[in-house]
């Protein structure tokens, strides 16, 4: 009995090198990347994402580990932004280094989610997600009311480089507010990473999966999603505080419901159930945004199926996949999906391609003006009027769906055999 | 003189205009054993909601230790010494065997609402949990889901939480329900085990738990106690028999 007792006080604190080695390796690769990746647009998109990835971990706060869905969280880090392009604004501002102004936007957010939390998390479920949704809206249309504080459509703008200088660093270059918002990054992902293991971060555990229950434990589960909240709107701050850093203006579209809809998607793409699952999300969808942004108009279209088709079948998003492969890699069976991700995964992949070229021409011939008949795909230019793109277009997105509907089964018997513990192995 | 460990007084409650208890009036002394019994639909259920703050009553009071618990919500009420299990499995599915006694164990251990202590740094936190997975025979099992284990350990569990901070007043409802006779023995033992020097207010179906656990009973018929007593009283009350144990009693 002693032993088992042992092993399960070791499984509870596990030995300090593994805990902070993913830290480790994280803090390096933000500290690295820019030598791989320098350029003006690659470091604003890094930057970026940093950003989204400390406002996805704040809303998963509530979603994934409060059970809290909301709809209208993109207020606290746009009102965040707002005042801290005020701040930016003030005569005063030239007195404040730079890296603290986060630290503003984290009390403002905060601020904002005390009052409105005070009241919004009586309930959770369908009331709390309605009250959210009715908060978005109800700022939505203040930022186009309130002119004078907001700016009305062309929004608030300010100059980073108007602080008070931090050790002589003006972050007037890319690189340095790349490194600013890489710090803070993960300063407030390893802070909310602590938030989860403190006794009122296991108890939003415990209130999300029986309100009941916590209650007849001595805690009142509404104070537990009010203090989850408030947490949550002091990151979301921090996001908007980086954000006015990083783009020195901030407008109606930082805190309308898109925006607010945006980070659930995101945060449902990365999955919510594993604490890094936004993580992913962030990055993913970053990448989505700018990248295939930059090729083309209907980013959102594909955005949007991949969202759907996670939705209905991996409901744990990118980060419960990839843990889906956690009892195989145990087990050193890895190396025997390989194949059947080979021929039933990348097929899917290369008909998904083919179906998104069909989607493409018809959309270019649609939209482009008339006369205007050739387009470019995948490096290749060619005219839509000719028989011979859509055939081929037609022809790979048969093969590949077709191929992988075929080995769909071989792919399942061998996943399940992977994922077994069989006799003898 | 030591009050009462709960004293109920002219309790009643009614859902619209039906009163579902009708004026119940028990007092359970400090390290009692109290066995709440009666039919179905008797009101047995409601009254544990009553009081463990779950429904307000209508009228009547209710006193934990002495003190009145009337307008006190569940966490209120749990802070002042008393927990409780529910007739359906009521834990925590999602969080390990582990997480589910810890987090348990929190407000106890007087963590509060604490956003600056790390859970996992205190051994106090840690062993008084593993000691309550010992007692509830799940040491095995403390890394699993809580909602991967067997019905009777699920069972097990949530009397684990019910115990696990401490209140000195436990009320278990229907803790045997559903079981075969090896799992209510286990459970039973476990009762026993658990509940020493406390006092235990049960609801329970199982006649032979019943009498082999409770001190004394109270018979619970249509929202009225009609018989209160040691078990062998309760036994042997015609009113009781005509009432509700008739059939029941011929199997013992």
């Amino acid at each position: 009995m002693s032993s088992t007792a042992t092993n399960t006080g070791v499984a509870a604190g596990p030995s300090t090198v593994r805990i902070l080695m993913p830290w480790i390796i994280a803090a390096l690769v933000v500290l690295v990347l820019p030598v791989f990746m320098g350029g003006r647009s690659q470091l604003t998109i890094m930057s970026q994402m940093s950003i989204t990835v400390v406002f996805a971990l704040a809303y998963n706060m509530l979603l994934g580990q409060g059970g809290m869905l909301s709809f209208g969280h993109a207020v606290y880090m746009g009102l965040g932004s707002f005042l801290c392009l005020h701040v930016m604004n003030w005569s005063g501002f030239g007195s404040i280094p730079l890296p603290l102004l986060p630290l503003l936007g984290g009390c403002f957010g905060l601020f904002f989610a005390v009052i409105i939390g005070s009241f919004a998390t009586r309930s959770a479920g369908t009331v709390f997600a309605m009250i959210s949704l009715g908060i978005g809206e109800l700022f939505a249309a203040l930022v186009l009311i309130v002119t004078v504080f907001f700016g009305g459509e062309e929004g608030i703008s300010g100059y980073r480089d108007e602080g008070m200088p931090f050790f002589g660093i003006e972050f007037i270059t890319n690189i340095e507010v790349y490194y600013l918002i890489g710090i803070w990054m993960f300063i407030a992902t390893a802070l909310m990473y602590l938030f989860s293991r403190t006794p009122v971060g296991r108890m939003a555990n415990a209130v999300r999966d029986n309100p009941e229950r916590a209650e007849f434990l001595g805690y009142s589960s509404q104070r537990v999603r009010f203090v989850s909240f408030a947490v949550s709107g002091f990151f979301c701050g921090v996001a908007g505080g980086l954000s006015a850093i990083l783009f020195e203006i901030a407008t109606e579209s930082d805190l309308n419901v898109n925006a607010s809809g945006a980070i659930l998607l995101i945060a449902f793409l990365g999955g919510i159930g594993f604490f890094w699952g936004p993580i992913i999300g962030a990055i993913v969808f970053t990448l989505l945004q700018t990248v295939l942004g930059l090729e083309t108009h209907l980013w959102e279209l594909y955005l949007g199926v991949v969202f759907v088709g996670m939705v209905m079948f991996f409901p744990a998003g990118l980060s419960g996949i990839i843990m889906a492969h956690a009892p195989a890699a145990k087990m050193g069976k890895l190396g025997t999906l390989v194949v059947p991700y080979l021929t039933c995964v990348l097929p899917a992949i290369i008909g998904g391609l083919g179906i998104a070229s069909l989607v493409e021409m018809i959309f270019h011939m649609r939209s482009a003006a008339t006369g205007e008949h050739d387009m470019v795909l995948f490096w290749t230019e060619f005219s839509t009027h000719s028989v011979m793109p859509w055939a081929v277009a037609a022809a790979v997105a048969a093969a590949g769906v077709g191929l992988a509907v075929r080995n769909a089964p071989a792919f399942k018997s061998a996943w399940d055999n992977a994922s077994t513990l069989t006799e003898g192995a | 003189m030591m009050s009462a460990a709960l004293e109920l007084s002219g309790l009643r409650k009614s859902f619209g205009k039906t009163e579902i208890i009708r004026g119940v009036d028990l007092s359970i002394g400090q390290g009692e054993r109290h066995a709440i019994i009666g039919p179905n639909g008797a009101g047995k259920s409601t009254l544990f909601n009553l009081i463990t703050g779950r429904f307000p009553q209508t009228a009547g009071k209710i006193r934990l230790n002495g003190n009145d618990l009337a307008g006190k919500a569940p966490f209120e009420i749990n802070r002042m010494g008393l927990s409780r299990s529910f007739q359906i499995t009521n834990i925590f599915p999602k969080m390990t065997v582990f997480e589910n006694v810890r987090c348990s164990l929190l407000w106890a251990q007087g963590y509060k609402y604490s956003f600056w202590h790390q859970v996992s740094r205190s051994q106090k936190l840690t062993d008084g949990a593993m000691e309550i997975l010992e007692q509830i025979n799940l040491t095995a099992r403390a890394q699993l889901p809580a909602g991967v284990l067997s019905y009777a350990e699920q069972r097990a569990l949530e009397i684990g939480i019910t115990i696990a901070g401490g209140a000195n007043v436990i009320m278990l409802d229907e803790p045997t329900a559903g079981m075969s006779h090896s799992e209510t023995d286990y459970i039973v033992d476990l009762i026993q085990k658990v509940t020493e020097q406390k006092t235990l207010i049960m609801v329970e179906h199982d006649m032979g738990v019943v009498f082999g656990l409770a001190d004394r009973i109270s018979v619970l018929v249509y929202g009225e106690i009609i018989a209160t007593g040691a078990p062998e009283d309760v036994r042997g009350d015609p009113r009781v028999q005509e009432a509700y144990l008739g059939a029941a009693m011929e199997d013992h």
